[in-house]
């Protein structure tokens, strides 16, 4: 019996101080650093000029909006993909162009987590967002894509 | 072994031996490994979904590894086999066993929820969803039935009811179980889904256990078979309910077998050719003939034609003398006896015997046991006797002390039934011989 307990609990232990170690908060596990996208694009006011590196569409946009691609970020769910509309050096609107599908599971998930993630991108204006609970490849799939196309446009 | 001062003792060369100590560390490098596996693969944890998929992603990784680690220590690796012993062995899959039942389940529980809590479903729907949405998780979860109908009947209360084959029998639908686990791993595992490196050295510690397994289980023993044929050459009644088998074979040095070991026996006899069992060696090997001595209570032993075949898989134990150099005493209780009466005339030097048994009627090797003592110098006590006799334990530390003197400074070996090696074995350490010079193996298969 007591080795029974003496096992349960030096598992439980090993599988709370493995867990703990890997769930600090995702701000600091980002070794990029974060691009203020707001503060970068704000000061060279007119954004039309840096156009050199910015992806497809912007043709087809309203005056003043530029779309911005991000790369294609790998998880193991399968890919995720953004494209950010900056209008005057804000991000205005992020588009989700690939996202993981291959189960119902991974629908459901990205009709959840995709939202939140865009929310706290117009409100922070820039990667440096939280993962959502319970989403976390998507949500880092997301922040590197986004990351991606921040650090291209700006 | 050392060599030194010992080595004069050392006849040959002692085969390779792996001990436990370093078969443990062994053991918790691959779990570690493992639990890296899932390090690696995960970017971080967030909320309770997190936590407890998480959670549920290691116990079944290390649940995958577990498995084969108790595989590995049925699988008759030689090395394995001399350093750490049968019956430590056998101890450690039994703990290991119950160990994996419990990780199993953990890791199919913890899943469900923790992916309804990330998907925002009930458990029941998620379980649903689990089943029929995630390639090959139908046939992990008949794994996992398969693997606690095992250790229901593994159960120590189950168990005794069951005949040893019918528990044999039940407990091969293990591999039934390892294998249709398998492919979930790879196909839903996020530790597996995108790394090919992890996939191929988890592939390669299945395959190469696997492999180890079928040899030494199967082509061994028909090999050794084959090159050596076995035959029964005769059988003689030792004492009303114990019989002694002599069996012939070629060029059984090559066998390499040591007083104190035994080989898992499997007569190709009617009504016996189904089981195999493992019995001692009750006299020293020769090149062509091998003695076992056993309990034959059915008497079908008795009744075996000289000339049937059998196989023979071994030599298996790590019972065998540890050439210290120190006086050695040996403890017999029962057909324990068989192994100590082989070690008692091969251990060079005087050695003193106490055999325990019930009555004057199971006393057997009496002629042979005297004569040995008496060419070598050696000693025998028989304690003979129902434990209702004796006024006192007959095997306690006062009694050991006084019916053996300088017990302390002995190497000491024990063989019975589990109840009686246990008890000598408090009694020795009472005295004052240290752990590590007490010896035993006790034979509960």
């Amino acid at each position: 019996m007591r080795r029974v307990i003496l096992a349960v609990t030096a598992t439980v232990a090993g599988l709370v101080a493995l867990l703990s170690f890997k769930s600090h908060s995702p701000q600091e596990s980002l070794a990029t650093p974060a691009t203020p996208f707001a503060g970068a694009g704000g000061e060279s006011a007119g954004g039309a000029s840096t156009g050199g590196e910015t992806g497809t569409g912007a043709t087809a946009l309203p005056a003043g909006e530029r779309a911005v691609t991000g790369s294609v970020a790998n998880t193991n769910y399968g890919p995720v993909q953004v494209q950010v509309i900056v209008k005057s050096g804000r991000i205005v609107k992020v588009n989700i162009l690939e996202q993981p599908t291959s189960t119902e599971e991974d629908v459901q998930i990205g009709q959840y987590a995709l939202p939140k993630l865009i929310a706290e991108t117009l409100t922070s204006q820039s990667a440096r967002i939280d993962t959502v609970s319970g989403a976390s490849y998507t949500s880092h799939g997301y922040i590197q894509s986004l990351q991606s196309a921040l650090d291209n446009g700006a | 072994m050392s060599a030194g001062p010992v080595a004069a003792v050392i006849r040959r060369r002692r085969p390779a031996a792996i001990s436990p100590r370093v078969l443990l560390a062994l053991v918790g490098t691959g779990a570690t490994a493992a639990a890296y596996l899932w390090w690696h693969s995960t970017p971080d944890v967030t909320g309770l979904g997190g936590w407890l998929s998480g959670a549920g992603q290691l116990c079944g990784l290390e649940c995958g590894y577990a498995v084969v680690v108790l595989v590995a220590l049925m699988a008759r690796i030689p090395p394995v086999e001399r350093g750490a012993g049968a019956d430590r062995l056998a101890r450690w899959h039994a703990m290991g066993g119950r160990y994996v039942i419990g990780l199993v389940s953990a890791h199919a529980l913890l899943i469900i929820w923790g992916y309804a809590v990330e998907a925002r479903q009930n458990v029941v729907a998620e379980t649903g969803t689990l089943l029929t949405g995630y390639p090959d998780v139908l046939m992990a979860t008949v794994a996992w039935f398969l693997l606690l109908a095992t250790g229901f009947v593994s159960a120590r209360k189950v168990r005794s009811k069951l005949r040893y084959e019918t528990w044999y029998y039940l407990h091969l639908y293990t591999y039934l179980a390892i294998a249709l686990a398998f492919s979930h791993q790879f196909a839903d595992g996020s530790a597996f889904t995108t790394d090919l490196a992890a996939r191929f050295w988890w592939s390669a510690l299945y395959s190469v256990v696997g492999a180890a397994v079928v040899w030494y289980r199967l082509v061994v023993p028909v090999r050794d078979c084959v090159r050596h044929d076995f035959r029964v050459a005769g059988v003689r009644e030792e004492a009303p309910r114990t019989v002694s088998i002599y069996v012939r074979g070629k060029r059984l040095t090559e066998l390499e077998a040591e007083p104190g070991q035994f080989f898992r026996w499997r007569f190709l006899a009617r009504g016996l050719w189904w089981q195999s069992h493992p019995y001692s060696l009750s006299a020293a090997p020769s090149d062509d003939l091998l003695r076992i001595t056993l309990r034959d209570d059915g008497g079908k032993f008795r009744a075996l034609e000289p000339g049937t075949r059998l196989i023979a898989a071994g030599p298996f134990g790590a019972f065998t003398s540890a050439r210290t150099g120190r006086p050695v005493l040996l403890v017999a209780g029962g057909v324990g006896i068989a192994p100590l009466r082989a070690m008692f005339a091969t251990l060079p030097g005087p050695v003193t015997l106490v055999y325990r048994a019930s009555s004057e009627g199971d006393v057997v090797f009496r002629p042979e046991l005297d004569a040995i003592a008496a060419a070598k110098g050696g000693c025998v006590h028989y304690v003979v006797g129902r434990r209702a006799d004796f006024s006192a334990d007959p095997l306690s530390a006062p009694a050991l002390r006084e019916l053996v003197p300088g017990a302390e400074h002995m190497e000491a070996y024990l063989c019975g039934p589990p109840g009686m090696t246990d008890a000598a074995a408090a009694a020795l350490r009472d005295i004052g011989v240290p752990r590590r010079r007490i010896h035993y193996e006790s034979f509960e298969f």
